[in-house]
C-alpha cells in the first residue's frame, strides 16, 4: 500500500446516481488484487469536508493503460466531490488495500452474485477470473433500471449473466437472491463471491447453509482509517462452537467465508 | 553583504542540527514533541509501510487491558461535521500479547514507544504495572487511560474523581520506574484537580484531552449512528476545545501537558505550543494523512528556522495574552 496520487482520465456519468471515474496509476494496475480497494479523500487539497476518507472496491483495472477503475453511487459529501471531478484532475489515495483473493484456488466454476453497487467489486473479480479461464457466472440484482447503462461493461466481460430487477423494468422480475434459490442445483459446482446488501448476504446464507459450497462475501462498514488501526470496521465471525470475534474489514477483510459471518 | 548572500549564509549556519527540537516532560525526554496518540496509530508498524515512524517523538501504542477486549458492536464511527465520532471501545489483543508479538516488532523498527494501558480497577491497574515490568527499559512511558468515553466503571470515568485518579497512578508508580503520564477527559468540570491528583499520585506528564462524549442520530431510521448511542468525538472539531482545555491546565503549572485534540496540520500544532503543551498529540488526523507525523516534524523545523528560533522550547508556552 502507498499513498498515491493518480490523475483523473475519465469521469463517466451512468445516471445521475450511478459514475464511472477512470484513473492513471501504475502501481494500482501493478499490485491490486480482487477484493482489494483504496482510500480516496473525497475534498479538495487542505480542506477536512468531508474530513475522513472514503473507501472503493477496485472495479476494473486496465494494464495496458495503466488505468483503473471505480463504480460508485452518489450518495454524500464525498461521492459528489467524486462525481464533479473532470479529465486531468488529480486524485489523492492510498492503496491497494485489504486482502486480495487469490483466484487460483478457486474451482473452475465461479458464480458472482451483486446486489446494487455491490456489483463494483464483483466486476474486477469476473474479468481475472475469465483471464485464468474459469466459467463465470455473473447474477446482478437492482431495484430498478437505474443502472441499465452499466450492462454494456457486463457485455464486455464476456460471460454469461442475468439481470434482475425488484420492479422488473430490466431483465428478470424479482430477487437475485430468489433466483439462486430457484437455481442452486444449477450452481452447485460453483464457487460463490458476493456482495451487497446485508438483507441478500443473509439470505443466502441462508441459501448456502449445509451446502458444501465455498461462499466468500465482500462486506462494507463505516471505516476510518483503512489501514486496521482504528477498529471502526469490525465484523462479527464466528469463533469456536458458541463464540465469536470481530474481525476488520478493512485489513482481515473485504472478503469472509459467509458461513462464518454473524449478521446482528 | 547583499540580502541574498546574507540569506545563504543564514541557510548554511542553520542547519538540521542547529535547530533544536527536543523537549522534556519530567523524565520523559523526546528527540520532538510530535507524539501520536493512542488508537489511531497501533504500535507504529501499519504506518512504518509509509514513513519512518522511528522519527517520531513517540508513539502511543493504542490501550492495551489485561485480558483481550473484543471491544463494542458495529457501527463503531460515524463522521460528523469535521468530525469523528466514535466507539471502540478498546478492542485490544491483552498486555501478554502486546509484550509477545507487538513490542518486539516495533523494537525493530526503532520506533518509540509509550504504552498505553487501561483497567477497570486499581487493582487491574496495579496487575497491568507488574506485566510491564519485565519491558519498561524497552518503553519510553507508560500513559495510563483514565478517560475513555465509551468504556466506563460504574457510569463514569475514573480520571472525574481526583481522589480515584491518585489512587490509580500511585499504584501503578510504586511498582514502574519508568514515567507514568495520565490521560484526562475534557468531559469533567474538574481537570486541574484531576491533574493536580495525578501529579499527587506521582505522574510525570498530564495527556488531554480524551475524546468529547458527542452523539449523532439517523433521520430515516430513528436510530444513533453509534451502537452505544453515544461515543467520543474527535478531529478538528474539538481543537478550539483542546485549545483551551490545555491553555487552563499549563497555567496553573502543575505537571507537563501533551496537547492534543484535532490537531490536523503544523500550525495546530504550533497553537498548541504556544499555548502552552511541552508536546503535541497527533490523532485522528492520521486516518486521513498518513504521513502527517512526519510532516509536522519536519514543519516544526522549517517554521523554526524561518524565524531564526534554535530552540523549540522557546516556542512553548510563549502565549501573549
Amino acid at each position: 500500500m502507498k499513498l498515491l496520487k493518480g490523475e483523473i482520465i475519465s469521469n463517466e456519468k451512468y445516471n445521475d446516481k450511478l459514475y464511472k471515474t477512470s484513473i492513471f496509476s501504475p502501481s494500482i494496475c501493478k499490485e491490486a488484487q480482487p477484493g482489494q480497494f483504496i482510500n480516496v479523500k473525497c475534498a479538495p487539497h487542505d480542506l477536512s469536508d468531508p474530513l475522513l476518507r472514503r473507501p472503493f472496491s477496485i472495479f476494473d483495472i486496465e494494464e495496458e493503460f495503466n488505468v483503473f477503475t471505480i463504480l460508485y453511487w452518489v450518495k454524500g459529501k464525498g461521492t459528489r466531490f467524486l462525481s464533479y471531478l473532470e479529465k486531468g484532475d488529480i486524485l489523492d489515495f492510498v492503496g491497494p488495500l485489504g486482502c486480495g483473493i487469490d483466484l487460483k484456488e478457486t474451482k473452475g466454476n465461479i458464480l458472482l452474485i451483486g446486489g446494487g453497487i455491490g456489483i463494483a467489486p464483483l466486476y474486477f473479480i469476473a474479468k481475472k477470473a475469465k483471464m485464468l479461464k474459469k466459467n463465470v457466472f455473473f447474477a446482478a440484482g437492482f431495484k430498478n433500471r437505474d443502472c441499465i447503462r452499466w450492462e454494456k461493461d457486463l457485455i464486455e466481460l464476456k460471460v454469461n449473466y442475468i439481470v434482475l430487477t425488484e420492479d422488473g423494468s430490466w431483465g428478470e422480475k424479482g430477487l437475485v437472491s430468489d433466483y439462486i434459490w430457484r437455481n442452486i442445483k444449477m450452481f452447485k459446482d460453483y464457487d460463490v463471491y458476493c456482495c451487497g446488501p446485508t438483507d441478500m448476504l443473509r439470505t443466502l446464507q441462508n441459501i448456502y447453509k449445509g451446502s458444501n459450497n465455498k461462499i466468500t462475501a465482500l462486506l462494507e462498514e463505516r471505516m476510518a482509517c483503512g489501514v486496521g488501526v482504528c477498529n471502526g470496521c469490525v465484523v462479527k465471525i464466528k469463533k469456536g462452537k458458541r463464540g465469536f470475534s470481530y474481525k476488520k474489514i478493512c485489513q482481515d477483510g473485504p472478503a469472509f467465508d459467509l458461513k462464518e459471518v454473524i449478521f446482528d | 553583504m547583499t540580502d541574498q548572500n546574507s540569506l545563504f549564509s543564514y541557510r548554511e549556519c542553520v542547519k538540521e542540527d542547529n535547530v533544536n527540537l527536543s523537549v522534556r516532560l519530567g523524565r520523559i525526554k523526546l528527540s520532538n514533541p510530535v507524539i501520536i496518540c493512542s488508537g489511531t496509530f497501533n504500535y507504529g508498524v501499519e504506518y512504518n509501510q509509509f514513513y519512518d515512524t522511528s522519527i517520531l517523538g513517540a508513539v502511543t501504542t493504542k490501550s492495551y487491558s489485561l485480558k483481550p477486549r473484543e471491544g463494542n458492536p458495529p457501527p463503531r464511527i460515524c463522521e460528523t461535521t469535521v468530525g469523528v465520532l466514535n466507539s471502540i471501545g478498546l478492542q485490544n489483543d491483552g498486555i501478554d500479547k502486546f509484550i509477545k508479538k507487538h513490542l518486539p516488532e516495533a523494537e525493530k523498527l526503532g520506533i518509540k514507544l509509550i504504552l498505553s494501558i487501561f483497567g477497570q480497577s486499581e487493582e487491574e491497574f496495579s496487575k497491568l504495572a507488574y506485566r510491564i515490568l519485565e519491558i519498561e527499559n524497552k518503553i519510553l512511558a507508560v500513559e495510563l487511560n483514565l478517560s475513555c468515553p465509551n468504556v466506563k466503571r460504574g457510569g463514569i470515568a475514573f480520571s472525574v474523581v481526583p481522589n480515584e485518579v491518585r489512587k490509580i497512578v500511585r499504584s501503578v508508580v510504586r511498582i514502574l520506574k519508568i514515567p507514568v503520564i495520565a490521560k484526562l477527559s475534557p468531559n469533567q468540570h474538574n481537570l486541574i484537580e484531576a491533574a493536580a491528583a495525578a501529579k499527587r499520585g506521582g505522574a510525570e506528564a498530564i495527556s488531554i484531552i480524551n475524546t468529547v462524549v458527542g452523539m449523532a442520530v439517523d433521520i430515516e431510521t430513528f436510530k444513533p449512528k453509534l451502537s452505544s448511542v453515544t461515543g467520543g468525538l474527535s478531529g478538528p472539531a474539538i481543537k478550539p476545545i483542546a485549545l483551551a482545555k490545555i491553555y487552563s491546565l499549563t497555567r496553573e503549572k502543575i505537571l507537563p501537558v501533551i496537547g492534543m485534540g484535532g490537531i490536523f496540520s503544523l500550525e495546530d500544532a504550533l497553537e498548541f505550543l504556544i499555548a502552552g503543551a511541552s508536546a503535541v498529540g497527533i490523532g485522528t488526523a492520521n486516518f486521513i494523512q498518513y504521513d502527517i507525523g512526519k510532516r509536522i516534524v519536519d514543519g516544526l523545523r522549517t517554521y523554526l528556522e524561518s524565524r531564526r528560533i534554535y530552540d523549540i522550547n522557546e516556542i512553548i508556552g510563549g502565549l501573549k495574552t
